[in-house]
C-alpha cells in the first residue's frame, strides 16, 4: 500500500493518504501525466518498475496521413514515481543521507527489542518494556533526530548587531519539527513534568514553519526587524510594543529583553531625563529574565531560572508572581511620562500575570495561545487529557483556518489517537517517517501497541507496523542507490518481509557482474539459497546464450543446474560428433575442462573427459612420438569403447580416428581380446545402422570398411604374436 | 517537482510494449511487423535507446511477452493474424549476437489471443488461449533450446466439459500465471475469455494435478449472475505471505478483486470471495498490473487514464490516485 506524499496535483492536497482513517470514500487525487506526445493517444500500457515506480507507454493513433512521413513520434515511455519523500523541503540527496543514516539506529533498536523480548519470555509476567527499553528508544530517537539537520541556531557573532534581535540560521524543516514532537511525547515519557516547557522550546524553534500558512509571532518579528532601520524613536511606535508582548506571550524571553534594551531611555544622552522610565523598563527586563522555568536545563543564551523539581518551582513561581504584582502596583508608573512605554510595559506585566485577554491579543493563532497558557496560566499542566482539552479550548478561541501538517500531527498526539498520528505522519511526511515513528508510537500506550502490532486479516495477516515497513522497503527499492538497504527493513518483518525480499532480488538486473555479486551476497546473508541459485541460473543462461560460454558454464555450475549442464554436455557431444578430427578441439577442450569432473552429471561429462584424454594422446602419436605414447592412446581408446556412457554414434568416428593405432607399423598395439571387443562393437554398429533412429556421422563412406580391415589385420598379427 | 521522467521515444506505428523482468529492456511491436528492443547503457541510467530493430512478421504485432529470464532473452509475439512467434537473442556458431526466430506457431483459421509463460520446478510452460475457446499448454523440452516445445494439454475454459456446446468465436482472452515460483508450488493460472459462449467467459483458476498429470479447474471467479460476462483482463497478484491469493478480474462492469483460498476443499475446489467491485475506465479495462507486494493495483482503460487502487486497513478497496495524460 505504498503511500503518495506530496505530489504536483496541487499544494493543498498532499496526495492521497497511505492508510485513510475515514472509511468514507473520497475522490482520488488526479495528477497530470506529462507525456510530450501529441494526441490522439490510442492506447496506454503500464508496467511496474523498481519498487513502486510505474512505467507508462503511450501509443499515438496512426493516421494514414502521417503514415508515410516516417518522422512522427509514435509514442512515449515515461516513468512515474508514486512515492516522493516529502514536499521538496528536503532535497533528494539529503533524503538519501537520512535513509542511509537511519539504518543503523533502526537495526540496533530491532536487535535490542529482540533481546529484551527473549529475556522477558524467560521471566514470566515481567513487562517487556521497562525503563531500560525507554532509554533505548530515547537513544534511537536522538540518533534519528540528529540526521534531520540542526534546529539550533548558529552561535552569535562576537560583536552582535544591537539592532538584530532575531537570528536567522539554518531553515528548520517540518520533518525535524514533527520528529521532535513525537520524541517529546513518546520517547521522553519519563519527563512528563517538563513537557510544557519542551513545547515552548519547540514552538520557538519551529514557529517560522507555521508562517507558511498563517500569521505567527515569528512572521511579526521578521516584519518588524525589517522596519527597524527606518524607525527613529522606537518606543513611540505601537508596533514595537505589540511585537514585544507577542514575543513575551510565547516565551521568547531573550528576544524580548534584547528588544527592551533598544528602548530610547537607555541611550546615554537620555538617561538623566528619563530615569524612572528607564528604571521601569529595566525592572520588567529583569523580571522577565528571572522567570522560573520547570525544566531540566536551559541552553546558553536563554533566560529564566531553572527548577527541576515541582515544589521548588512552585515556591519560586509564587515569589516571582508576587514581584510582578508589586511592580504593577508601584507608584513609579505615575512618574513615567512616556505613555506608550507605560502602557506597553503594563501590558507585558498583564501577560506575565496570565491575563487571558492580553494573551489572546498578543498571540496570532491557537497554538501560540496554547503555549502562552503553559507559560503564564497553567504552568503545572500535566497529563495528555488535560493538555488536549486545553488545546480544544484554545482552538475555539483562536482558530486556524488553513490546516498545517504539524498542527494535525500535534492534535493527533494530544488526542491520543494513534490512527490519526499514523495518517498525519504518512500524509504529511511519507513512508520513511511512518516506519521510523512507529518505534516511538508503540511506547505511547498499550492500546497503541496493540493497534500497531495486531495481525489483521484484511492486511493479509500482518500488523500495521509490518505493513508500513513493507511499504517503506518498496520505496527504498525504487531507487538504484537505496535498494540495498531495503533488506534491513524487510528482515524486520516477521511475516511477509522475506517474500518481498525474494521478489525484490529476483527483479534486480544481472547483466553487470558487480550487481550480480551484490545480489548473491544478499542471498547468502539471508540464507535465500533458492533465490541465489535462480539468479545464478539466469546469469548462466544469459552468458551461454550470448556467446560467453565459459561464464555460462561457470554460473550454471554455481547454480548446480544439472539439467542445463547436461544439455550443454549434450551440445558438446554434438559438436564433437561433427568434427572429431577438427582443429576446433582446443575450443571445446576448455569448456570440458571448465565443466570439471566433480560434477554429479557423470554420464556425458565422463565421456567428454576421456575423449579429451584420448585426443591428446592421439595427437602426440601423430606428432611421431614413440610407442609408449601409442600404447597410452590405445588404453584411452579401449576405455572409451568399454565405457557404457560413450554414445554409440561416436564409436565409428573414434575407431576411424584411431586407424593409425589399429595398423601400427612396428607391431600390433591391441591384443586379441581387445581386438575382438572392438570387432564386436563394429558388428553392433552395423546392426544399429538398420534402425531408423541411427545417426549417421560425417565420415567417408568407406570408413567402416577401412576400420574393419585394420581390425582384421591387427587381429591376425596379434594372434601370431600371442602364440 | 516532476513526478515523471521520460524514458524512451517510440517509432511511429508502435502498438504494444513490454518490459523484461528487471525493467532494463523494453520490447515494442509495430503495426508493420517490426520488433524494436530498447536498452539503457547502465542500470542506473533512465534513458533507453533502440539497440535492435528487425522484421518479425509480415503482419502487425498485437502483443509482446518476454520469456522468463531463466530461459534467455526471448520474446513471444502475437501477430494480428493470430500467429505466435518466438524470437530469441542469441549467438550461434561463431556469429555475432542477434535476434533469431526460434519457433513459429503459424495461424490457420484459429488465432492465438494471448500467451503467458510460467516457471515451475525448473521447467517452462507456455499457455496459449485460442479464438476457438481452447487453451493449449506447451512444455519446453530442452531448457537451452526455445524451439523444442511439446503440447502437454489442451482443453476449453469450462468447469464441466459436457456443457460446452456450439462453435465459439472469441475476441480476446486473458491469462495470468500464479507468480509464485516455489519448488513445492503447483503450477496454476487464471484464464478468462471475451467470447459469444457464456461458459467460456468467466475466469477460472486452473491447477496442474501432479499425480494424474492433468489440469483441473479449481475455482471460478464470477458471481452467479455474472458468469457469462465477457472478461477483458485478469491479473494474479504476487503473494508475499498472505493466507489467500488475490486476483483481479476485469469485465465491462468494472474491476473485481477476488480472494482465493490456498487449500482445496474435499472436492478439490478453492474457496473464493469477491472483496471489491470497482467501476471505472468507462467499462473498458485495457490492462491491470499488480505491484511487487501485491498491495497496489494499477489499471488502464478506455477513458485514457492510469488508475491506482489500494485497500485500507478495513479491507475496503478504493481508487487512490489517477493519472491523466497531457501533452
Amino acid at each position: 500500500m505504498p503511500g503518495f506524499a506530496s505530489g504536483s496535483a496541487d499544494d493543498t492536497s498532499r496526495g492521497a493518504a497511505l492508510v485513510p482513517v475515514s472509511t468514507e470514500p473520497h475522490p482520488p487525487a488526479v495528477y497530470p501525466l506529462h507525456l510530450g506526445l501529441k494526441p490522439p493517444i490510442s492506447r496506454l500500457s503500464i508496467s511496474w518498475s523498481r519498487g513502486n515506480t510505474l512505467r507508462v507507454s503511450a501509443f499515438r493513433q496512426t493516421t494514414s496521413v502521417t503514415k508515410n512521413s516516417g518522422e512522427e513520434i509514435g509514442g512515449k515511455v515515461v516513468e512515474v514515481r508514486l512515492s516522493s519523500s516529502g514536499d521538496g523541503e528536503v532535497s533528494d540527496a539529503q533524503w538519501r543521507r537520512i535513509e542511509y543514516g537511519s539504518v543503523v539506529p533502526f537495526a540496533l533498536l530491532q536487535s535490542r527489542r529482540n533481546s529484551v523480548l527473549s529475556l522477558s519470555k524467560m521471566a514470566i509476567d515481567s513487562t517487556p518494556y521497562n525503563v531500560e527499553w525507554l532509554e533505548y528508544v530515547m537513544e534511537y530517537s536522538k540518533d534519528i533526530n540528529s540526521l534531520l539537520g540542526s534546529s539550533k541556531l548558529p552561535p552569535d557573532s562576537v560583536i552582535a548587531d544591537p539592532n538584530k534581535f532575531l537570528k536567522i540560521g539554518e531553515e528548520p524543516t517540518c520533518l525535524k519539527a514533527a520528529w521532535e514532537l513525537m520524541e517529546m511525547f513518546y520517547a521522553e515519557k519519563m519527563f512528563q513534568a517538563w513537557l510544557p516547557e519542551r513545547l515552548v522550546d519547540w514552538l520557538a524553534d519551529y514557529d517560522s514553519l507555521l508562517s507558511s500558512t498563517q500569521l505567527t509571532v515569528h512572521s511579526k518579528l521578521v516584519n518588524f526587524q525589517k522596519e527597524l532601520f527606518s524607525l527613529q524613536v522606537i518606543e513611540d511606535n505601537p508596533r514595537y510594543w505589540e511585537v514585544l508582548s507577542s514575543a513575551l506571550a510565547v516565551g521568547w524571553l531573550e528576544i524580548v529583553v534584547k528588544m527592551l534594551r533598544l528602548h530610547g531611555s537607555y541611550q546615554l544622552d537620555q538617561l538623566g531625563k528619563r530615569e524612572t522610565e528607564n528604571g521601569l523598563v529595566e525592572a520588567v527586563a529583569v523580571l522577565i529574565s528571572k522567570m522560573p522555568r520547570l525544566r531540566a536545563k536551559i541552553d546558553g543564551g536563554k533566560l529564566g531560572e531553572v527548577f527541576k523539581a515541582k515544589p521548588d518551582f512552585i515556591k519560586a513561581w509564587e515569589k516571582w508572581r508576587g514581584q510582578i504584582t508589586k511592580l504593577e502596583c508601584s507608584s513609579f508608573w505615575i512618574q513615567c511620562s512616556h505613555p506608550q512605554t507605560r502602557e506597553g510595559l503594563k501590558n507585558m506585566l498583564q501577560i506575565m500575570l496570565g491575563n487571558i485577554n492580553s494573551l489572546r491579543t498578543a498571540t496570532c493563532n491557537w497554538i501560540e495561545l496554547y503555549i502562552s497558557h503553559f507559560l503564564y496560566i497553567r504552568p503545572f499542566t500535566v497529563g495528555l487529557e488535560s493538555m488536549y482539552s486545553l488545546a480544544q479550548k484554545c482552538m475555539l478561541s483562536k482558530p486556524m483556518f488553513v490546516p498545517h501538517r504539524l498542527i494535525g500531527l500535534l492534535l493527533g498526539i494530544l488526542g491520543e489517537n494513534t490512527e490519526v498520528v499514523l495518517a498525519e505522519c504518512s500524509d504529511g511526511f511519507g513512508p520513511w517517517m511512518v516506519t521510523h515513528a512507529i518505534e516511538l508510537l508503540t511506547t505511547a500506550s498499550d492500546q497503541a501497541e496493540i493497534l500497531l502490532h495486531e495481525e489483521r486479516y484484511n492486511l493479509g495477516g500482518i500488523s500495521v507496523e509490518e505493513l508500513h515497513r513493507l511499504v517503506y522497503a518498496q520505496v527504498l527499492s525504487s531507487h538504484a542507490l537505496t535498494w540495498q538497504i531495503a533488506p534491513i527493513y524487510l528482515i524486520s518483518c516477521m511475516k511477509q518481509g522475506m517474500g518481498l525480499l525474494e521478489i525484490l532480488l529476483y527483479k534486480q538486473p544481472l547483466q553487470h557482474n558487480q550487481l550480480l555479486l551484490k545480489n548473491l551476497e544478499i542471498c547468502r546473508l539471508y540464507e535465500l539459497d533458492n533465490v541465489g541459485s535462480n539468479i545464478m541460473k539466469i546469469a548462466g543462461v544469459n552468458h551461454w546464450k550470448h556467446g560467453r560460454k565459459g561464464s555460462g558454464v561457470f554460473w550454471l555450475q554455481q547454480a548446480e543446474d544439472e539439467v542445463c549442464l547436461n544439455r550443454i554436455a549434450q551440445q558438446l557431444f554434438d559438436s564433437v560428433g561433427k568434427s572429431i578430427s577438427d582443429e576446433s578441439f582446443k575450443q571445446w577442450e576448455g569448456l570440458i575442462e571448465l565443466l570439471g569432473s566433480e560434477s554429479k552429471t557423470s554420464g556425458g561429462l565422463e565421456f567428454l573427459h576421456k575423449y579429451r584424454d584420448f585426443k591428446k594422446s592421439l595427437k602426440q602419436v601423430h606428432d611421431g612420438k614413440i610407442t609408449d605414447t601409442a600404447r597410452q592412446a590405445v588404453e584411452s581408446l579401449m576405455m572409451l569403447m568399454r565405457n557404457p556412457s560413450t554414445p554409440q554414434r561416436f564409436w565409428l568416428p573414434l575407431l576411424f580416428d584411431s586407424l593409425k593405432l589399429l595398423s601400427w607399423w612396428e607391431r600390433p598395439l591391441l591384443n586379441v581380446s581387445q581386438t575382438n571387443l572392438l570387432l564386436n562393437k563394429l558388428q553392433e554398429l552395423s546392426l544399429a545402422r538398420l534402425r531408423p533412429d541411427f545417426i549417421k556421422s560425417d565420415l567417408p563412406p568407406d570408413a567402416l570398411n577401412a576400420v574393419r580391415l585394420a581390425l582384421a589385420t591387427n587381429l591376425g598379427r596379434a594372434i601370431l604374436e600371442e602364440q | 517537482m516532476d513526478m515523471e521522467k521520460s524514458l524512451a521515444t517510440l517509432d511511429e506505428g508502435t502498438t504494444c510494449s513490454s518490459w523484461n523482468y528487471c525493467g532494463q529492456r523494453l520490447a515494442t511491436g509495430c503495426i508493420d511487423g517490426t520488433l524494436s528492443i530498447f536498452d539503457s547503457r547502465d542500470p542506473a541510467s533512465s534513458s533507453f535507446h533502440c539497440s535492435s530493430k528487425f522484421q518479425v512478421y509480415e503482419s502487425g504485432i498485437a502483443k509482446v511477452v518476454w520469456v522468463p529470464p531463466e530461459f534467455g532473452d526471448a520474446i513471444a509475439c502475437i501477430c494480428e493474424d493470430g500467429s505466435l512467434l518466438l524470437w530469441e537473442e542469441v549467438v550461434q556458431d561463431g556469429q555475432v549476437l542477434q535476434w533469431k526466430l526460434c519457433k513459429s506457431f503459424k495461424s490457420s483459421a484459429i488465432k492465438v489471443l494471448d500467451v503467458q509463460f510460467g516457471v515451475s520446478s525448473a521447467s517452462l510452460r507456455m499457455v496459449a488461449a485460442y479464438s476457438d475457446g481452447h487453451v493449449r499448454i506447451f512444455e519446453l523440452l530442452d531448457p537451452l533450446e526455445l524451439n523444442n516445445w511439446q503440447l502437454q494439454a489442451e482443453f476449453q475454459n469450462v468447469i464441466d466439459s459436457v456443457s460446452t456446446s456450439g462453435k465459439a468465436s472469441c475476441l480476446s482472452a486473458s491469462i495470468s500465471w500464479n507468480p509464485q515460483r516455489g519448488e513445492s508450488q503447483e503450477s496454476s493460472f487464471v484464464l478468462g475469455f471475451n467470447s459469444d459462449i457464456q461458459n467460456l467467459n468467466s475466469s477460472k483458476v486452473w491447477e496442474f494435478d501432479q499425480t494424474h498429470q492433468r489440469w483441473l479447474p479449481v475455482a471460478e471467479l464470477a458471481s452467479p449472475g455474472n458468469k457469462g460476462d465477457r472478461v477483458s483482463g485478469v491479473a494474479w497478484a504476487p503473494n508475499i505471505g498472505r493466507p489467500y491469493e488475490k486476483i483481479a478480474v476485469a469485465t465491462h462492469k468494472g474491476i473485481e478483486i477476488w480472494h482465493v483460498g490456498l487449500n482445496p476443499d474435499s472436492d478439490g475446489r478453492l474457496s473464493v470471495e469477491k472483496v471489491a467491485s470497482l467501476s471505472s475506465h468507462e467499462g473498458e479495462v485495457w490492462q491491470m498490473e499488480w505491484d511487487i507486494s501485491g498491495m497496489t493495483l494499477a489499471t488502464t482503460g478506455g477513458d485514457g487514464m492510469v488508475r491506482i487502487w489500494q485497500s485500507n486497513l478495513n479491507g475496503d478497496w478504493h481508487e487512490q490516485a489517477a493519472f491523466e495524460p497531457t501533452f
